[in-house]
C-alpha cells in the first residue's frame, strides 16, 4: 500500500463549493441528484491513499468466483470493502435502459461532467476504476454481465466522447454483490456507477525554477 | 449524409485552429445540449446504439427526414465546442508560461497547484493567459 497525501488547497476556490468540510463514503446515499464537475473533481482529488492490489481484474475474478459457487460475497463487511472505502470516490446515478447497457439520454450531461471533472488539471495525472452495480432483482448470473457491460459502456462514452485517455481507466462490474444498502436488496439506490482514484499515470513533474 | 459529415469536420477544425479564442463548451454542457435536442430522437430511433460507439450520431443520420434540424446543430456545436475547449486546455499552460515564471516560482507542479496560483493571479496575469484560463472552463 503507498501511502500518499496532497494538499486540496486552493481547489475549492477555484470551484466555489457549498460543500461539506468531507464528502465521502458516508455521504454516498445522497449522491441521486446529479454532481457539477467540480463536485466530481474535488470528491476525486481527495486521495489520502492508493491500494495498487486493488484492481479490476482481482475485483471481476472475485464478483465472478462468488456467483459461480453461488455463494454469498459480503463485499460491505470485507476486506476489500473496507479497502474501496479509503480510496476517493464519487457515486454516479447513470440511467441505462433496461437490461441493456445503452446510457439514456438524461445521462449524457452527468457523463460530461465525469469527463470534464478527468480533464481538470487537478486529476490529469490520475487513473480511474469504473465499477458498475445493480440491485437484485434478476439473477445473480446476469446481473454480473449485465453490470460489467454497464461499466464498460461508461468508460467507452467517457474515452470516445469526452476524450478521456483510455489508459487512465479500467471497468469492471460487480453485480448485486457489492450492495450500497444490503437491508434493501433490491432498491433502485443499489444500482449505481462508482468511480474510485486508483493511481497516478507517472511521478509528480518538478518544480519550476 | 457525407457533405453534412465533412461539414461537421470542418467546423471542428475551424473551432480547434480558432485556438483559444473559439467558443468553447464543457463536456457536461454538450451532453446536455444533445440530450434536449437529440434525446427523443434517440429514444425514439436509436435506442440499441451505445452513445459511446458513435452508432448514434450515424443512426441519426439514417433518419435525418425525421430528427429534428436542431439536433444535427446541436451535434456540431458539442463536437466544436468541445474540441475547442479541449484545445484550450492543452494551450493555456503554454500561454501563461510568463505569468507562471512571474507569479507562481518554486510552485510544485501537479495537482492544479500551478492553476491555483495562476487563479490566484488572475487579476495581474497577461490577457492571453486570462483568456486561456477561461477557454479552458477553469476561471470560474
Amino acid at each position: 500500500m503507498i501511502a500518499f497525501t496532497r494538499r486540496a488547497a486552493g481547489l475549492a476556490l477555484a470551484a466555489g463549493l457549498a460543500l461539506g468540510a468531507s464528502l465521502g463514503f458516508a455521504d454516498r446515499a445522497s449522491a441521486q441528484t446529479p454532481m457539477s464537475s467540480a463536485e466530481i473533481t474535488k470528491q476525486l482529488s481527495e486521495v489520502t491513499q492508493f491500494d495498487p492490489s486493488l484492481t479490476a481484474q482481482v475485483l471481476q475474478n472475485m464478483a465472478q468466483r462468488a456467483v459461480q459457487a453461488n455463494q454469498p460475497l459480503p463485499l460491505d463487511q470485507s476486506e476489500i470493502a473496507k479497502r474501496l472505502a479509503k480510496l476517493a470516490q464519487i457515486d454516479v446515478q447513470i440511467q441505462f435502459a433496461l437490461n441493456s447497457a445503452v446510457i439514456r439520454p438524461q445521462s449524457y450531461a452527468a457523463l460530461g461532467s465525469i469527463a470534464d471533472a478527468m480533464h481538470h488539471p487537478i486529476l490529469w495525472n490520475y487513473r480511474f476504476l469504473v465499477v458498475g452495480n445493480t440491485d437484485t432483482t434478476g439473477t445473480r448470473a446476469v446481473n454480473l454481465a449485465l453490470s460489467q457491460k454497464r461499466a464498460e459502456a461508461i468508460k467507452e462514452a467517457l474515452v470516445n466522447l469526452g476524450k478521456v485517455d483510455p489508459a487512465r481507466l479500467d471497468a469492471v462490474g460487480l453485480g448485486q454483490e457489492a450492495l450500497e444498502v444490503p437491508s434493501k436488496p433490491t432498491d433502485p439506490i443499489n444500482r449505481r456507477v462508482e468511480i474510485f482514484t486508483i493511481g497516478t499515470m507517472s511521478a509528480m513533474p518538478k518544480p519550476l525554477q | 449524409m457525407k457533405r453534412h459529415i465533412m461539414g461537421l469536420a470542418l467546423f471542428a477544425l475551424a473551432a480547434s485552429a480558432g485556438g483559444a479564442s473559439a467558443q468553447t463548451m464543457s463536456f457536461a454542457d454538450a451532453g446536455a445540449l444533445i440530450a434536449k435536442a437529440c434525446g427523443a430522437s434517440i429514444e425514439r430511433f436509436c435506442a440499441r446504439d451505445d452513445i459511446g460507439t458513435g452508432k448514434v450520431a450515424s443512426c441519426l443520420q439514417q433518419h435525418q427526414k425525421d430528427v429534428p434540424p436542431q439536433c444535427f446543430t446541436a451535434l456540431q456545436q458539442a463536437e466544436a465546442g468541445t474540441t475547442a475547449r479541449l484545445a484550450a486546455q492543452k494551450a493555456t499552460f503554454g500561454l501563461c508560461q510568463d505569468d507562471a515564471r512571474q507569479f507562481c516560482k518554486g510552485v510544485k507542479p501537479g495537482d492544479a497547484n500551478l492553476l491555483d496560483c495562476l487563479l490566484a493571479s488572475y487579476k495581474v496575469v497577461k490577457g492571453a493567459c486570462r483568456q486561456g484560463l477561461t477557454d479552458a472552463g477553469w476561471a470560474n
